[in-house]
């Protein structure tokens, strides 16, 4: 890594960012404004799923989830309302969207055309990772090929239109929240990238010149894991790896577009419901990670909250997140020097064993044909099932040490958690209502004749192959909505299930507990004359999948017959698994808060249907103590949250459910 | 009650019925029978969906069950078979992934079975599944695990088998000629939006006359993409034409050996030599079995 000729006295401080938003445009609009009074020096958004996966606020499947992750956007007139009073042109608006991302884009572009804004000032990012999405996050919508093509248009319409704008954003945060190894986060991400340039190239949309200049707007998302030295060093091979792929593929001759560009949220996988208040060291630390290295610093970084395992954050605990960023940044003398790591031959060793792993793994995934048949064969997703799985043994058996989950459990009660509302936070659930009056407003108010069409041209450019971008612009101020938008696409593109990568995945975990369990199920498939039948599924539209994927590997692994369907289930769906599949038990996974209203409906579905005597129902996520206590009351026979780690107490739980009946 | 709400095609109720025939303990026998007995004759036909893991079967079915229903007014069970753990005996039962219908649907049924660790590309009551299913709905698809044990019990099972390929160099097609280039009815070439999909056509083309003596014509040969939904709609047609070939006397025969071997082994075959079992019906005759072989090894010795 070379080091610039004059370094400048002090490096400047790194974007500072709370991803944030919740309830309504309203209210996100307001903990913005107090956020930016804070200090705060970038606007990171958080969308609900119905907004992130392309359904307006009352569509049925929506319903449940409006403005539980984030905030909810129907149409042009949120954005009034969520950036009122918020210069455009001078604040840099990160959006963490997928799925929607160009329709998102069209509607800050269409935003600043009403406001009179000058539209090719504005800066921010797109997340618009879609490989990630059928990784590890679950928003996505399209088939492959289709969501490539929405990426590389916006890229090849923000390069000359909005220069600033990162079109998209090369996660590898996710993948490290789905278990992925450093190698695995090198490698998946780099390959990520250099699949997205060779289309890019391969569209033939930009000259060299444009080329040259479209590398250069590619930018990481990358996350930092507690292991902090292991992890800066992988920021230092990602810069190196990064420079050499863009000179040696790619060509590109000027050094500050071969650049390694990232941003960072530190890890929240590590993240314990079990002594929460360890936590804040633990996002201390991983923070080092990625600001410590001077030439492998982040330009932008967001910090998880002490209570995440738990719930959603309040604004206090972001506050808290926000200060230790302020004090890295301003009270420390972090920034005064030049690297710190150049010249060190431990550090240099590991960033080149990481380097030669990360490239091999690169290599085999480009000659496979690139990330898009790696994502189609289940290759990448069955990799990090596997390590996932890996690590929740390692947890397990200890082999790993988890401060205060599985050593030094013994603590005193926290403080922290003593207050009238227990550490967490609450969304409103009257604030539903009132977007859903609004979106009615929207619909009710517009030129109809002006939104069809506006929907037709859409279609029309989806089937002719001609770019998105400007027909969604004009949707955005037709006032279109996101459903519909999305829906247009969907009657072209159609949707598209990616491998759940469980299939063949062993878990490593062994010894007495284990034999015993299979023992009890083989002695309950003889009481029964079959052996037992678990469907694992996700309801809602949270597709953070890693912790379904590793109850049914685990169900698997003691002998049940798991039927595993995926993310994005509606609860009907679940409850025709378990019914046609003769299920006796249905373990539901839900992170996204919407787990009363899920159960209830997996619990209504299971009565009409005549078999909620034949089929039990636990349910698993970040479920406060007391929504717990009202899932079981519900009928709900077991709910489990992360204190809940262990594999084979999981295991043990269910098949005590079943030998009870 | 259950038996009309199964004749209604009541999912609950049809697959309340399923796990009795699914079901290993001795006593279930009984059950069937009357279950059997009280539904009457069976009346529809069985198709046999079987191919190499990866070549898209269940993403195949997950197109041409819709497409069959949109065509007719008939309704379709599928039964998809998934392999087991050898270490936990668990199976991942993952077919149903790829093989969303409607929700509601009640011309559409769909249920996975594991194949208990077994060798055949069948669950062991694969069988037994199908006998109620018939009588329930009018076409029953059951896709195997994989291709290469036994496909004597697909053919026997079904009356019609279809193998689902995709495009294959010249190499894997040799390796096809084989053995299991004989079993299949019908071939269905999967994936045919991949550009090799043309060439591996026509070597399969050329293959068959040289592998097949046997056929007096070249056996169909569809062209399919689950992934565009190209060529499904023929299949469809094809599937819904289907008459019986075999008769369920013939085919409970078969199974009945199955099952002695499985159960019983070289000794059940010995005593099943010369015996007519099967008189007093299938699960009569496995009632029966087990008391009968025990007297018979008794008076041997």
């Amino acid at each position: 890594m070379s080091t610039p000729a004059a370094l400048p006295e002090r490096d400047r401080p790194w974007i500072i960012r709370t991803y944030a938003g919740h309830s309504s445009a309203k209210a996100s609009n307001e903990l913005y404004r107090s956020n930016l009074e804070k200090g705060q020096t970038g606007l990171s958004i958080a969308f609900d799923l119905p907004t992130q996966c392309g359904y307006d606020s009352d569509d049925p499947i929506a319903r449940p989830e409006v403005g539980k992750v984030g905030v909810p956007i129907n149409s042009l007139d949120d954005f009034h309302v969520l950036f009122d009073g918020i210069p455009l042109e001078k604040m840099n608006t990160s959006m963490t969207i997928n799925g929607t991302a160009m329709w998102l884009l069209a509607l800050y572009v269409a935003l600043a055309r009403e406001r009179g804004e000058d539209e090719s000032k504005l800066q921010g990012t797109t997340q618009n990772d879609l490989i990630k999405e059928y990784l590890a996050r679950g928003t996505y919508i399209f088939p492959p090929e289709a969501s490539m093509r929405l990426i590389a248009e916006m890229y090849e319409y923000c390069l000359e239109a909005i220069p600033k704008w990162n079109a998209s954003n090369i996660c590898s945060y996710h993948l490290q929240e789905a278990g992925a190894t450093p190698v695995q986060e090198l490698a998946f991400a780099l390959a990520n990238a250099i699949s997205l340039l060779d289309l890019l190239k391969e569209r033939g949309h930009f000259d060299d010149e444009q080329f040259e200049r479209a590398v250069g707007r590619i930018s990481f998302f990358v996350n930092a894991g507690i292991r902090f030295v292991e992890e800066m060093c992988k920021m230092r091979a990602f810069g190196e790896l990064w420079d050499s792929y863009t000179a040696d593929r790619f060509g590109v001759t000027e050094e500050k577009y071969r650049r390694f560009r990232y941003g960072v949220q530190v890890n929240s996988l590590g993240l314990t419901e079990a002594q929460p208040e360890n936590n804040a060291w633990r996002i201390i630390l991983e923070s080092l990670g990625v600001t410590l290295s001077r030439n492998a610093r982040c330009r932008a970084l967001q910090l998880p909250a002490w209570n995440e395992a738990m719930s959603l954050p309040r604004p206090w605990d972001q506050q808290w997140s926000l200060r230790l960023q302020q004090i890295l940044a301003y009270e420390t003398d972090l920034l005064e020097y030049p690297d710190l790591f150049d010249g060190s031959p431990v550090v240099q060793a590991k960033v080149q064993e990481l380097m030669d792993e990360a490239t091999a793994e690169i290599e085999t995934i480009l000659g496979m044909g690139g990330v898009i048949p790696a994502i189609e064969s289940g290759y990448m997703k069955t990799a990090l099932v596997r390590s996932m799985s890996e690590r929740m043994s390692a947890i397990n058996s200890g082999d790993q040490i988890v401060v205060g989950l599985n050593k030094w459990t013994e603590g005193l009660p926290s403080p922290l958690t003593a207050g009238d509302d227990g550490g967490i936070f609450k969304v409103d659930d009257k604030a539903a209502e009132a977007i859903i009056a609004g979106l009615e407003h929207t619909r009710a108010s517009r030129d109809t004749a002006r939104a069809e069409a506006a929907i037709e041209a859409l279609k029309a450019a989806a089937r002719d192959g001609s770019s998105l971008m400007e027909p969604s612009i004009e949707c955005a101020l037709a006032r279109v909505t996101t459903g519909e938008w999305a829906g247009a696409l969907r009657e072209v593109f159609g949707e598209y299930r990616p491998a759940t990568g469980i299939e063949g995945q062993q878990l490593g975990l062994t010894g007495d507990r284990v034999e015993v369990l299979r023992e009890r199920i083989n002695t309950l498939a003889e009481q029964m004359g079959h052996r037992p039948r678990i469907v694992v599924g996700k309801p809602g539209l949270d597709g953070h999948s890693n912790g379904a994927e590793v109850i049914a590997v685990s169900a698997r692994h003691v002998g049940f017959d798991v039927i595993y369907s995926g993310i994005r289930l509606s609860p009907d769906e679940i409850v025709q698994s378990a019914v046609e599949e003769g299920a006796d038990v249905i373990g539901a996974s839900v992170l996204s808060g919407s787990h009363i209203d899920l159960a209830k409906q997996i619990l209504e579905g299971l009565r009409e249907q005549d078999a909620d005597e034949d089929i039990a129902v636990v349910v698993g996520g970040i479920i406060p103590p007391a929504d717990a206590t009202e899932l079981e009351a519900m009928g709900i026979k077991r709910v489990f949250t992360p204190a809940d780690y262990e594999l084979m107490d999981i295991m043990e739980s269910i098949v005590e459910i079943l030998e009870a009946r | 009650m259950t038996l009309d709400a199964a004749r209604a095609l009541n999912k609950h109720a049809v697959s309340k019925l399923v796990s009795v025939f699914e079901d290993t303990r001795p006593q279930a026998a009984g059950q069937r029978a009357e279950i059997l007995d009280a539904l009457g004759p069976a009346r529809s036909t069985v198709i046999g969906i079987t191919g190499t893991p990866g070549a898209g079967k269940s993403s195949l079915v997950a197109r041409l069950v819709p497409a069959m229903l949109a065509e007719s007014d008939l309704s379709v069970a599928v039964l998809a078979v998934d392999p087991a753990s050898h270490v936990s005996g668990g199976a991942l039962l993952g077919d149903r992934t790829r093989t969303r219908f409607a929700t509601g649907e009640k011309r559409a049924f769909f249920r996975s079975q594991s194949n208990a660790a077994e060798l055949g590309g069948l669950a062991p009551t694969t069988f037994q599944v199908t006998r109620l299913l018939k009588r329930l709905f009018d076409v029953v698809i059951v896709e195997t695990v994989g291709i290469g044990q036994s496909e004597l019990d697909i053919r026997y099972l079904a009356d019609h088998v279809y193998l689902v390929l995709q495009p294959l160099g010249g190499d894997e097609i040799q390796f096809l000629k084989a053995g299991i280039i004989e079993i299949p009815d019908s071939f269905i070439l999967n994936k045919c939006d991949d550009p090799a999909a043309n060439q591996s056509y026509y070597q399969l083309r050329s293959s068959l006359s040289l592998a097949r003596p046997f056929d007096e014509e070249v056996p169909p040969i569809y062209r399919t993409s689950a992934r565009t939904g190209e060529g499904v709609d023929e299949v469809a047609t094809a599937m819904l034409a289907v008459q019986p070939r075999h008769s369920d006397a013939e085919r409970e025969e078969y199974f009945f050996g199955r099952w002695v071997e499985d159960e019983w082994g070289a000794t059940g075959r010995r005593y099943m030599a010369g015996r007519e079992l099967l008189a007093g019906g299938f699960d009569a005759a496995q009632a029966q079995f087990g008391p009968g072989i025990v007297e018979w090894l008794g008076k041997v010795e």
